[in-house]
C-alpha cells in the first residue's frame, strides 16, 4: 500500500488537489453555470470601457467656466447644443463621413481582388507571398506607415525628388485630402482582404465553374454568382473599415498635418488644446453614438456577416 | 484558376496596385534607415549604419521600446486566460443572451478608439493610476480583446464535443478533462490570438497617446511626436525595429500554425 502511494506521480497529486480545489468551490451541480463562470473576466473587462462611457457622458453634461476654468456641478446640455451648432464640428464631421464613406468603397474594390486570387490561387508560394505581403504592414502599424509616405510624398520626399530629376516643379502631395484618404486606403485593406477571404473561401469552386460551363463569363460569374455569396465577408469587411476609417485619428494627423482633421482630432483638441473636457465629451459620445448607428443599420440589414463570433449555425 | 485572360489581366492590375502601395512605407523606410546623408534624399547619399549606430545610443529610444514591450507583454499575459475562456464558452456552450453577449464583447470594436481611449483615461484618472504602464497594457488588451476570442471560438468549433465526453467517460474529472483534451485543441487559436494581441499592442498608438505622459512615452507615440518635427533617417531606423517584430511575429505565426488559418472559412 505504502509503495504504491509513492509510485503515484507528483504531476497526478497536484492535478488531484487542483480537482478537488476546483470541486469545493465549484461543485458539479453549478455546471450549467459554468459558461457563465468562463465568460465573466471577459465581460468585466469588457466592462471598463462601459465605465468608460458613463464617465463621458458625465463629463459631456458639465460645461466648462471659462473665466475659473472650473466645470460646473450642475448638468445642461450646452455643450450638445455646441457641438451641433459650430459651423467647425460640422465641417470636421462631414469630412470624415465622406471620408469613411470613399475609403470603404475603394478598400472593398481593391481587396476583393486581393483576397479572391488569394484564395483561388493554386500556388501555395503565391499564397504565402500575398499573406506575407498583407501582414507586413498590418503588423507594422500606422504611425510607421505614415512616416513611410512622409518620406515618398513629402515636400521633399522621394517623388518630388525624382520629379525635380526630370524637371518637374516640386508638388504639394501631402497635407491635403487626397493624402488622407491614399493613407486610410492602405492602412484599411489588409483589415478588409482578411475579413472578406473567410467568406470567398467558404465558396464551393465548383460554383463557378458550374457558372461558366452554363455559359457564363467570368464577369457575369462574379456579379451572379461570386459576389452575392461573398456578402457576409463585404457586409464584415465594409462596417470595420467604415467605422475604422471613420474615427482614425493617426492619419489625418500625420498625412493631414492639421489642415484636415478628423472627428477623433477635433476631439483630442478639445481635451489637449482647449482642455475644454466637456466639449471633448461631448463629440465623442456623439461619435460613440454614430459609429453605434452605423454598425448597428448594416447589421440590422444584413446581418453580422464575418463578424459574428459564436458558434457556427450552417 | 480556370479563367480568361481579361479575367487575370483585371484581377492581377488591381493586385498589383494593392501589392505596391501596401508595400512601399515598408520597402522606403528600410531603405532609407541605410542612408549615409543627413536627410532622406532620393536618390540616397551612400549606404551606411550611421544611423542605427546612432539610435543604439539614444537611451530615451531603448527605454521607449523597453516601456513598449512591458505594455505589450501585460496585455498578452491578460488576454490570453481572459480570451481563451470566453472564447471557449461562446464556441462550446448553448449560452443564453448568447447575442446580447456576443454584441457586448465586440464592443471594443464598436465603440471608437478615441473613445474607448478617452473613457479608460478618465476612469484611470479617478482610479489615480494614470502615469503608470501595466494600465495602458490593460487598455490595449481591451481594445484588441475580440481578436484574441475570435481566434480562441475559430479553432474551438473544430473540437467535437464527443472527445471531451469521452475523456469523461474514461474517468477524467473536469480540469483534467480542460487541460488535456479542451486546451490543445484550441492551442492553433491561442498562439494566433496571443501573437496578435502582442503585436497590435507592441504598435497601439492613439490608446498609448492618450494613457501616457511624458515620462513613460511607448515607441509609437515618441515616434508620432518626433514625426511632427523634422523628418530624419534615425526615425528610419527606429521604425525598422517594428519591421522586424512584424517580421518575427508572421514567421512565429506561419511556423507555429500556418498563415493559411485566417484564410479559412468558419
Amino acid at each position: 500500500m505504502r509503495a504504491a502511494r509513492t509510485a503515484y506521480p507528483l504531476k497526478w497529486r497536484i492535478m488531484d488537489a487542483l480537482e478537488g480545489i476546483a470541486a469545493a468551490i465549484w461543485p458539479a451541480r453549478f455546471r450549467r453555470a459554468t459558461p457563465y463562470l468562463m465568460l465573466l473576466p471577459a465581460v468585466l473587462l469588457v466592462g471598463l470601457l462601459v465605465l468608460g462611457l458613463i464617465q463621458i457622458a458625465d463629463a459631456s453634461l458639465r460645461t466648462l467656466d471659462t473665466t475659473t476654468f472650473q466645470f460646473s456641478d450642475d448638468y445642461s446640455i450646452a455643450n450638445f447644443r455646441r457641438a451641433l451648432t459650430e459651423p467647425l464640428f460640422l465641417v470636421v464631421a462631414q469630412r470624415s463621413l465622406v471620408a469613411a464613406l470613399i475609403v470603404t468603397a475603394v478598400t472593398l474594390v481593391f481587396a476583393f481582388p486581393y483576397a479572391y486570387l488569394m484564395v483561388r490561387t493554386r500556388s501555395p508560394r503565391l499564397r504565402k507571398f500575398l499573406l506575407i505581403a498583407l501582414f507586413l504592414p498590418f503588423f507594422i502599424g500606422q504611425v510607421v506607415r505614415a512616416y513611410g509616405w512622409l518620406i515618398i510624398l513629402g515636400n521633399q520626399g522621394m517623388v518630388n525628388e525624382a520629379l525635380g530629376l526630370i524637371g518637374v516643379a516640386p508638388m504639394r502631395l501631402i497635407y491635403n485630402y487626397p493624402a488622407v484618404l491614399f493613407g486610410l486606403v492602405q492602412y484599411m485593406l489588409p483589415f478588409a482582404v482578411l475579413m472578406l477571404a473567410p467568406a470567398l473561401t467558404a465558396i464551393p469552386e465548383e460554383l463557378e465553374a458550374a457558372a461558366g460551363s452554363l455559359g457564363a463569363n467570368w464577369v457575369r460569374t462574379f456579379i451572379h454568382v461570386v459576389l452575392p455569396l461573398a456578402r457576409p465577408g463585404f457586409i464584415g469587411a465594409g462596417v470595420v473599415v467604415l467605422t475604422l476609417s471613420l474615427t482614425d485619428f493617426a492619419v489625418p494627423a500625420i498625412l493631414g498635418g492639421g489642415s484636415q482633421d478628423f472627428i477623433a482630432n477635433a476631439i483630442y483638441d478639445q481635451f489637449f488644446r482647449t482642455s475644454d473636457q466637456g466639449l471633448g465629451a461631448t463629440l465623442a459620445l456623439m461619435l460613440v453614438a454614430l459609429g453605434s448607428i452605423l454598425v448597428g443599420l448594416v447589421f440590422a440589414l444584413f446581418g453580422a456577416g464575418t463578424l459574428a463570433m459564436g458558434r457556427s449555425r450552417a | 484558376m480556370n479563367g480568361s485572360r481579361s479575367k487575370s489581366v483585371v484581377l492581377w492590375t488591381l493586385v498589383t496596385i494593392a501589392l505596391v502601395t501596401l508595400s512601399a512605407p515598408t520597402i522606403v523606410v528600410l531603405g532609407a534607415s541605410f542612408t549615409g546623408g543627413n536627410i532622406i534624399t532620393f536618390p540616397p547619399d551612400g549606404l551606411s549604419l550611421r544611423w542605427y549606430a546612432r539610435i543604439s545610443q539614444a537611451s530615451d529610444l531603448r527605454n521607449a521600446f523597453l516601456r513598449t514591450l512591458h505594455v505589450a507583454t501585460v496585455c498578452t499575459i491578460v488576454a490570453i486566460p481572459v480570451g481563451t475562456l470566453a472564447g471557449i464558452a461562446l464556441a462550446k456552450y448553448a449560452v443564453r443572451f448568447e447575442k446580447t453577449i456576443q454584441i457586448y464583447l465586440l464592443l471594443p470594436f464598436t465603440i471608437p478608439l478615441i473613445g474607448s481611449g478617452i473613457g479608460l483615461m478618465l476612469i484611470f484618472g479617478n482610479a489615480g493610476i494614470l502615469g503608470q504602464l501595466w494600465p495602458v497594457g490593460i487598455a490595449c488588451c481591451v481594445i484588441n480583446l475580440p481578436f484574441m476570442i475570435w481566434a480562441v471560438t475559430a479553432s474551438a468549433t473544430g473540437l467535437d464535443p464527443d472527445l471531451e465526453l469521452a475523456a469523461a467517460n474514461c474517468g477524467a474529472p473536469p480540469l483534467q478533462v480542460f487541460f488535456s483534451v479542451t486546451l490543445p485543441a484550441v492551442m492553433p487559436g491561442v498562439i494566433t490570438g496571443s501573437l496578435l494581441m502582442f503585436i497590435l499592442a507592441l504598435n497601439e498608438f492613439l490608446v498609448s497617446l492618450l494613457l501616457v505622459d511624458a515620462r513613460i512615452v511607448t515607441l509609437p507615440v515618441l515616434i508620432y511626436n518626433s514625426i511632427r518635427s523634422i523628418i530624419t533617417p534615425d526615425l528610419a531606423a527606429i521604425s525598422v525595429v517594428f519591421i522586424a517584430c512584424s517580421a518575427v511575429a508572421i514567421f512565429l505565426l506561419d511556423r507555429l500554425v500556418g498563415l493559411d488559418i485566417f484564410l479559412k472559412s468558419k
